[in-house]
């Protein structure tokens, strides 16, 4: 169990590695030499030179990016080069912001498809399921802009419950934030359940198709406790990486979103960040967008051991 | 980047990010007030007085992190500078120049040295008296080096900072380097708002000016906050306060708009679809302000083959403009006729050559050039640029030109693709006085010359425009410098287009042309 969980520690870490190799090369590549843009077009061709050896940008790549990558292993990220602000407590404060639609995404997303989910399982190919499925599937298939196009319509225009944009900047508190997060996290959630609606749904055929549940059912035990206490735990396994992908994807779809509803999150910064050719911020948030991915699969696979009782002594039969 | 010439700057955001978004957006939001293909936009807004009072809550794209209240800076945040200072001279609504800090004007009779008289009784929010020495600080602030203000290359040549004089309290005397008769005209530019004497240092926090309101918050690209000064030398604004929000995304701003949020869009050309939702609601409408965007379609006259003014020449004769306006801007503008100067313009001329195939066909055969194909290149930066691209290609079609269309990305459009292709599609804003247009667009080396274009008979015709003091012959000599643009200028100008801002129906007495706001004016009804 040990060596399972190093191995995967160790992959992890080698794909953190090759992704920072990654994103400083295709930032790197961006379109657009970073000192005119922030120097602007009135720039005299000594102020551009002189930003260029300011930056560094006259050294050879390899090693600006073992500088950078020495000092985001520090917690230190540089500059920002349009504000002058440290940029690892810039991109935080977004991160934060961010992290609070996640928060709510999730919660909803995760409870409300797993339900529904399960609902549609045990309702196989009746109406509930046919609907829940529908429903899902339009959810897959509709672009996020789009719903949450849809939700301003509906929810901010039409019945004016909720704001359709925030007006607040980064600093913003928590209280200030709250109204506006809701329908960003429904537009994400409704894209996102589909998929582990979905999952749920074939695990639980899955599962109440076996022997163990037959044999439950056969012991006299109600349907209710078949469901929670034998079926649920082995349908949920499954769906853990679609969940954990999902997580992770967050990360893309949130800046769509955020733009959409001027949420002051990392998506907003991020794409302010490659207008203005802010390269220490798109380098921060390309790395941390992978270490979110690369802990939500981690996070995925280690908690799939400790629902499965099979992983877990794989190491040892062998 | 100068946002004199893409006050979009600020929008490059909401097209970059927006790109699909908007897309989606306006595809629904059309899909909503059902299929109607005709424009049905209002051209006028309600009219009437506000009541006294009331906050208006304004959604601005913001310039960039680095904005800053300096009205000389390249990143000044445009939308303060009207309500927090005021310039010397202004533009009037019939394009003439009309006083704001400066009572009186008037030049020696060669028209090398300026002499201003101020207004009495004008103190800044600080409760400081204005003299002139603090409008002799602001030339010389815009002038600096470390200011780096765009309208430094357009003032340096002609004041000589050392020589300014300031008599007494309230004149202000500006030698200058070569005679210039449209000299009060440069200082009409959103760069030369008037700041207190030694505030360099501190005026892009503080913002402490003479304009009708004064500054309580302000955050770079964030929200800020500015209140009625009780003392403005013009009177109270009719308004308490006004909020200001930074919106990158365009479709985010109209949403915030329909769901009243907020009163009024700024500085954000809607297009058409989204105009249309707007208009159609019962919180907001259109309002137009005419002829506001000046379209170009630059051909870099270093570059091949462009090189060649027949090739030119025969671009311009090939494509109807009325075509483009119609196609591109649905009627809501005026055909440019290759002429850059605004019909507002006092100076404008509207002799032009007429649409000509044959003509251009002839002159391609000439040039060597018959069967022209070349790439034009666009960008979702500003919702006209393709429409306008995809119009001029059809109709330059019949003079035998083939013409690319290529979409380039809209956050490097303007350091990538603007004034490095050949032919590409860009805007301007109108409001600028005709020297300061043909100074900073088309005289040899100047820094917005987009079209690279150097011709020494038209500089000498601009010099001697501007030292021309009878006001009837410099207009003639304007004139001719129209009429040398069109006919040998790299500049297509298609067309002029009215700005459809989207504002709520609460908001009376919305004037705005150029680079003038009314905020002294502006109210809401039931505030």
């Amino acid at each position: 169990m040990f060596s399972f969980i190093a191995r995967r520690a160790g992959a992890a870490i080698g794909t953190l590695f090759l992704s920072s190799i990654l994103v400083f090369l295709a930032v790197q590549a961006l379109p657009g030499d970073v000192a005119t843009q922030v120097l602007g077009k009135d720039a005299t061709p000594d102020a551009v030179s002189a930003l260029r050896e300011k930056l560094k940008l006259d050294q050879p790549a390899w090693e600006r990016y073992i500088d950078w990558i020495g000092g985001a292993l520090h917690g230190d990220f540089g500059l920002s080069l349009v504000s002058g602000k440290a940029v690892g407590g810039e991109v935080g404060l977004y991160l934060g912001n961010s992290a609070l639609i996640a928060l709510v995404t999730v919660l909803f997303a995760v409870t409300g498809s797993i339900v529904l989910g399960i609902l549609a399982g045990l309702y196989r190919d009746r109406w509930p399921d046919h609907l829940i499925s529908t429903v899902s599937l339009i959810g897959m298939s509709v672009p996020e802009f789009v719903v949450a196009t849809v939700l301003v319509l509906c929810f901010s225009v039409a019945l004016p419950w909720f704001p359709a944009v925030v007006l607040y900047g980064p600093e913003a508190s928590v209280g200030q934030l709250m109204p506006a997060v809701w329908l960003p996290a429904l537009a994400l959630a409704v894209v996102m359940a589909a998929y582990i609606v979905r999952m749920a749904r074939t695990s639980v055929i899955d599962v109440m198709a076996s022997e163990y549940v037959t044999t439950a059912r056969l012991k006299g035990l109600s349907t209710w406790r078949v469901v929670t206490r034998h079926a649920l735990p082995s349908a949920l396994l499954p769906t853990l990486h679609v969940i954990a992908l999902n997580v992770a994807w967050l990360a893309g779809g949130v800046a769509v979103v955020e733009n959409v509803f001027n949420y002051p999150g990392i998506g907003k910064l991020m794409l302010a960040s490659v207008q203005n050719r802010d390269l220490p911020v798109i380098q921060a948030i390309a790395l941390i967008s992978a270490v979110v991915y690369v802990v939500c699969n981690l996070a995925a696979d280690l908690g799939a051991m400790a629902l499965n009782p099979k992983l877990r002594t794989r190491g040892r039969t062998r | 980047m100068p946002d004199i010439h893409h006050p979009g700057r600020r929008s490059v955001l909401a097209a970059a990010t927006a790109g699909a978004a908007s897309l989606g957006a306006s595809w629904l939001l059309t899909g909503c007030t059902g299929a109607s293909a005709a424009p049905v936009l209002p051209t006028d807004t309600k009219g009437g007085t506000p009541d006294r009072g009331g906050t208006l809550r304004i959604a601005r794209p913001p310039a960039s992190d680095a904005e800053t209240l300096d009205p000389a800076s390249a990143l000044s945040a445009y939308e303060y500078l009207g309500a927090l200072y005021n310039r010397l001279v202004r533009v009037g609504a019939n394009g003439d120049l009309v006083p704001d800090l400066a009572e009186s004007w008037e030049p020696d009779a060669k028209a090398r040295t300026w002499t201003f008289r101020l207004r009495a009784g004008v103190t800044f929010h600080d409760g400081r008296k204005l003299t002139s020495a603090d409008a002799a600080y602001t030339l010389r602030h815009i002038l600096a080096k470390e200011t780096a203000s765009p309208q430094a290359a357009v003032l340096a040549p002609l004041i000589d900072t050392k020589k300014l004089r300031t008599p007494d309290a309230h004149t202000l005397v500006v030698p200058l380097k070569t005679p210039n008769a449209e000299f009060p005209s440069l200082l009409t530019h959103y760069n030369c708002y008037v700041i207190p004497d030694g505030s360099a240092r501190g005026i892009g926090r503080t913002g402490v000016g003479t304009g009708p309101f004064k500054l309580e918050s302000f955050t770079p690209a964030g929200p800020g906050r500015i209140t009625a000064y009780e003392d403005h030398w013009g009177g109270r604004p009719v308004l308490d306060a006004i909020d200001f929000y930074s919106v990158a995304d365009m479709s985010a701003r109209s949403n915030a708009l329909l769901a009243g949020q907020v009163d009024l869009l700024s500085q954000t050309n809607l297009d058409f679809a989204t105009a249309r939702v707007v208009a159609a609601s019962d919180r907001a409408t259109i309002a137009r302000v005419e002829n506001a965007q000046w379209y170009v379609l630059p051909m870099l006259t270093t570059e091949k083959p462009f090189t060649d003014v027949r090739v030119r020449q025969a671009m311009k004769l090939a494509y109807d403009p009325e075509h483009v306006v119609k196609v591109a801007l649905q009627g809501a503008g005026t055909a440019g006729w290759d002429n850059p100067v605004p019909p507002s313009d006092p100076a404008h001329i509207t002799t032009h050559p007429e649409h000509d195939p044959e003509q251009a066909r002839h002159l391609l055969r000439k040039a060597g050039h018959e069967g022209l194909t070349v790439d034009l290149y666009t960008s979702s930066y500003d919702p006209v640029f393709t429409p306008m691209a995809l119009a001029y290609q059809d109709s330059a079609k019949r003079a035998g030109i083939r013409i690319r269309v290529k979409t380039a990305s809209a956050d490097s459009y303007y350091t990538q693709i603007w004034m490095k292709k050949p032919l590409m599609a860009t805007y301007w804003y109108t409001g600028r006085p005709v020297d300061q247009l043909f100074t900073q667009v088309f005289r040899s080396g100047s820094s917005y010359n987009e079209t690279a274009w150097s011709d020494k008979k038209f500089d000498a015709l601009l010099d001697r425009a501007r030292q021309e003091t009878d006001d009837e012959r410099r207009r003639e000599l304007y004139g001719e410098a129209q009429t040398f643009v069109i006919e040998k200028g790299g500049a297509m100008t298609p067309m002029f287009a009215d700005r459809l801002v989207g504002i709520s129906r609460k908001v009376r007495g919305y004037a705005e042309h150029g680079f003038e706001f009314d905020y002294l004016g502006i109210g809401l009804k039931g505030a």
